[in-house]
């Protein structure tokens, strides 16, 4: 037999009992031959380039799927941000567009397309402006659109006008949402040095230097890990750190071997695989439990901000070695509401803000999917997206915030999206004043590179 | 199959200077069709290095009873597919079956073939799972 017996019945453990799956594939198309004066045509644009080359790909995943028996758990879509092609209009119209790209979505019938976004870590455009302001209206009146907006980076700094402009929008988006739980604000994000070829939603975009048309494949797999984790037993930290990097190692090679394979059906070019370790809120399928499983108490004791750091910094090491073509986000995420084990420690107070916040400083991403009481005034969520920035920029890595001010709701309530999205308590956010210091404005210096301690 | 304008031109240069004195234009221009055409029926093209084999993983596994081997390469010989490998262990009540198929003669698509599979495991209350041997190799061989 070319494979071993236990080979063989990994594999198939992976995939049948511990949640392997793909987490997603995106399909990046560029608009940037889209743009028009005139917004019919370029509404008109924006439908047929979507389709052009969106019309199979849930088809083609879902032959990928049948074929290779690793379920696909999502086909998305991400575009060119569309702030570049579409500067020249004022709001009204960029809602417009907003509303083509969500009937397009559901025309290929996808759950998420991401793009809505802009790119204003220095400065920003009239047309950059118009789209900040529009996004709490293109968000409610859409049901697949996610929208990011980057504010900074580690070679511009933290623009903290945009910072600013981006808390009024999410105060906003929470305000017009909120007989859904004020939904809006988790298709909404913010970043320092966003990445331009993440697969993941809701961060995702098409960035400028890519190609017409590619495929990203964004892997998941907590459960595997979290299950080898307990198999090794009580074992040194070094076996440990091996342990996982064997396991990513497998995944990640099964998600390149999709990958590929699903931009072999579309005939158009395989961009990269994001090594994620993503938590959906099914039970095991947290990266709260393997940090548990590690050795730590709950997330959120001491040891937590370690224990992640080593975890990221494994995943990273095996994926490398596993995908010819590694990229966007590639860590482990950590968003509250799609993990019940961090749902846990929240609930039962074990994890802060504050905790989650130094814990971004080593995972891949940021405070994602967290709600805090409706109440946080704008100025207080723009102190916590500047601090998040400035983890991003000193560091020289990706973060984000994806924060849910959960309109007419208190520290203990919920806020329940049911499906991937989950469901996350309230948790309480510091009454101090930012107010001073990020009313200021004006733009936070670009850090140096040097002299780094 | 969709080919790139340099691979276009890489076959040109291939059959080239596999004519050697012969190449004529017309020549030319018929065996780069011919090859574009052959490639086009049926056989596909991968994006790596990796030539994808028609080979396929099939696993069963359930509560042990007579006639489980003959249910599954009964299915499997009706769908026309090549039995290469087989190999079972037993563990106190269970079973657990692995093959490996060679499904490129087979008049079924893979899907078909999944879905005949699952009949037969339903009427013997197993589990059977079918996989391309791609799967396999990626995870399991560097």
């Amino acid at each position: 037999m070319p494979y071993e017996f236990d080979e063989i019945l990994e594999t198939i453990r992976m995939t049948e009992v511990e949640h392997f799956d793909i987490r997603t594939v995106t399909l990046g198309i560029s608009l940037r031959d889209c743009s028009d004066r005139n917004i019919q045509t370029a509404k008109q644009r924006v439908y047929d380039k979507i389709m052009k080359y969106g019309r199979n790909h849930v088809k083609y995943a879902k032959e990928i799927e049948a074929r290779y028996g690793i379920s696909i758990a999502n086909k998305r879509v991400s575009i060119t941000p569309v702030s570049i092609p579409f500067d020249g209009f004022g709001v009204d119209e960029l809602i417009q567009i907003a509303e083509t790209l969500d009937r397009a979505a559901d025309e290929i019938g996808i759950d998420y397309i991401a793009g809505y976004s802009a790119l204003v870590q220095k400065g920003m455009t009239f047309g950059e402006a118009n789209l900040i302001k529009s996004i709490p209206y293109a968000l409610s009146k859409t049901k697949h659109l996610c929208s990011s907006v980057n504010i900074a980076s580690t070679k511009a700094g933290i623009n903290m006008d945009a910072v600013n402009m981006m808390a009024d929008a999410i105060k906003q988006t929470a305000e017009i949402t909120k007989d859904k739980d004020s939904i809006g604000c988790a298709k909404l994000v913010v970043f320092a040095n966003a990445v331009e070829d993440n697969p993941f939603v809701a961060g995702a975009f098409h960035g400028v230097t890519e190609p017409e048309v590619v495929l990203n494949v964004g892997i998941s797999g907590p459960g595997v890990v979290l299950e080898a984790i307990r198999e090794a037993g009580r074992v040194d930290l070094q076996t440990l750190a091996d342990v996982i990097k064997k396991t990513i190692f497998k995944i990640t090679r099964a998600g390149e071997l999709i990958g590929k394979k699903v931009a072999e059906k579309h005939g158009i070019p395989y961009g990269i695989v994001d090594i994620s370790l993503a938590p959906t809120p099914a039970e095991g399928d947290s990266i709260a439990d393997i940090l548990m499983a590690m050795g730590v108490e709950d997330v959120g004791a001491p040891g937590t901000t370690a224990a992640l750091a080593m975890l990221n910094d494994s995943v990273k090491k095996a994926g490398l070695m596993a995908s010819t073509s590694v990229g966007g986000m590639s860590g482990a995420f950590i968003p509250v509401s799609e993990d019940m084990g961090m749902i846990r420690a929240a609930e039962k107070g074990n994890l802060s803000l504050e905790k989650l916040e130094a814990m971004t400083a080593v995972c891949s991403v940021g405070l994602d999917m967290i709600a805090i009481p409706g109440d946080t005034p704008a100025s207080t969520i723009a102190g916590i997206i500047a601090d998040e920035s400035a983890i991003g920029i000193i560091n020289d890595k990706t973060t984000a915030v994806r924060i849910i001010p959960a309109y007419g709701k208190k520290e203990g309530e919920y806020v329940d999206y049911g499906g991937l999205l989950g469901k996350a308590p309230i948790m309480s956010v510091r009454k101090l004043s930012s107010a001073n210091f990020v009313g200021r404005g004006g733009r936070i210096p670009a850090p140096m590179r040097s002299l780094t301690n | 199959m969709k080919f790139t304008e340099e691979d276009l031109r890489r076959i040109t240069m291939i059959a080239i200077s596999e004519l050697g004195e012969k190449a004529s234009p017309e020549l030319v221009k018929k065996v780069v069709s011919k090859t574009v055409e052959g490639f086009e029926g049926g056989k596909q093209f991968s994006s790596g290095n990796e030539k994808a084999s028609g080979r396929v993983i099939l696993t069963a596994f359930g509560l042990n009873k007579p006639g489980i081997i003959a249910a599954l390469t009964k299915a499997l010989g009706e769908s026309e597919c090549d039995i290469q490998d087989l190999s079972q262990k037993i563990m106190s009540d269970f079973f657990t079956v692995i093959m490996v198929v060679d499904i490129s003669g087979s008049n079924k698509e893979l899907r078909d073939l999944q879905d005949s599979m699952n009949r037969v495991a339903e009427d013997l209350k197993i589990k059977v799972f079918i996989q391309h041997e791609d799967v396999f190799r990626f995870m399991h061989r560097i």
